[in-house]
């Protein structure tokens, strides 16, 4: 057997497995779906007080949080303040920073009496997955553990999770005063709408301070 | 033995009364709805006589301090004014009522809040150009040795 006709034959074997694996890819990228975070039914939390077994802990005074720590979904990042728009619409942080979790500074701190909101990002069209991608999966009970700069550590316990649509958003749940110190996660959730480029719904979570 | 006793009973006192007061004051000024968007209106009531003249809501907040007297009797008795938060800073206010006789009733607090719900995400990430680069690379680089090997064929073939 003269060797030209075997080189070729190991290179039509390299031609083949390229072929086959380049087309592989091709199929994948063209059909895979990037991670979507987990959903929540609708409406699922119509009380959060309700199913509530522990006595609200005592308030703190008034403190900035800095640090939030949500062990069951693997969360610890770092706070910031943030306000409100000129247009009256709660501000979350910037988009180049989703690890970051915003604390909505013209409310209650954690720890305070009132509600303490917090916003973080979904996901983020540049880096995937943010801070709060896996809100949607917290259970009643699960701990959340926020470190205030007086370096107290506020813990909570989670009430009930629920999904809103954006139309819809439980103002006075979310954003109520009160006597006992609770905390509010918001994200968002639902169904993107890629030509809004905005997700329909908000995810909120409720929680109370443990004592 | 006896101050301690006295001091307890002290304590008692107060302690009821923080517990009542509240109740009491919560029921002389009421705020509705208790939270609302910027922009939106509250009302407020209190639970003067009308006889006695108009009622003046005392409405302090963040950088706020204004007098809203009252404008209707309330259904159920009282009297009340509405009260309109567009350019209110967000936050927690307090209505303080006085009565036209000049009775200062309890006071009750409201919350100015964002406008709907947050945009808290900017969409999954469409990562898959890697993949398709990646196999666009290899299929071409396929159809290049293809090429090659089915040219080198033709011309070992007219040789022989």
């Amino acid at each position: 057997m003269p060797t030209g006709d075997r080189v070729p034959r190991t290179a039509v074997a390299l031609i083949a497995l390229a072929g086959v694996a380049g087309g592989g890819l091709l199929a994948l990228g063209a059909t895979r779906t990037p991670p979507q975070p987990p959903r929540v039914a609708p409406g699922t939390v119509t009380d959060p007080a309700t199913g509530r077994s522990t006595v609200p802990g005592k308030p703190l005074p008034r403190a900035t949080p800095v640090r939030i720590t949500i062990p069951a979904i693997d969360v610890r990042a770092d706070l910031v303040p943030v306000g409100a728009s000129a247009t009256g619409e709660v501000e979350v942080p910037p988009s180049d920073r989703p690890a970051v979790a915003g604390w909505y500074r013209l409310g209650a701190s954690p720890g305070e009496a009132g509600n303490a909101v917090v916003v973080g990002h979904v996901d983020s069209r540049e880096s995937g997955p943010a801070v709060f991608f896996a809100l949607g999966r917290l259970k009643p009970g699960d701990r959340i553990q926020v470190t205030r700069s007086d370096a107290r550590v506020a813990t909570f316990a989670v009430d009930g999770v629920g999904s809103y649509p954006k139309a819809r958003f439980p103002t006075d749940l979310v954003y109520g005063a009160g006597p006992a110190p609770r905390l509010r996660l918001v994200t968002c959730g639902g169904r993107f709408d890629e030509r809004a480029r905005s997700y329909l719904d908000n995810v909120v979570v409720f929680a109370t301070l443990l004592p | 033995m006896k101050t301690q006793s006295v001091l307890g009973s002290v304590a008692l006192g107060v302690g009821i009364g923080t517990l009542l007061l509240p109740v009491a004051a919560l029921a002389d000024t009421t705020v509705s709805p208790a939270t609302t968007p910027v922009g939106g209106t509250v009302v407020l009531t209190s639970t003067c006589n009308p006889k006695s003249g108009d009622a003046i809501f005392r409405v302090t907040g963040p950088d706020r301090d204004q007098n809203v007297r009252s404008t209707t009797a309330a259904a159920g008795g009282g009297l009340s004014a509405e009260l309109f938060t567009a350019g209110f800073t967000l936050g927690t206010y307090t209505v303080t009522a006085t009565c036209g006789d000049g009775t200062s009733l309890g006071s009750a607090t409201f919350t100015v809040t964002p406008v709907g719900g947050a945009p808290a995400g900017t969409g999954p990430r469409a990562d898959n150009h890697g993949l398709l680069a990646a196999g666009g690379t290899l299929v071409a680089a396929a159809a290049t040795g293809a090429l090659l090997l089915v040219r080198r064929r033709r011309y070992a073939v007219a040789r022989a």
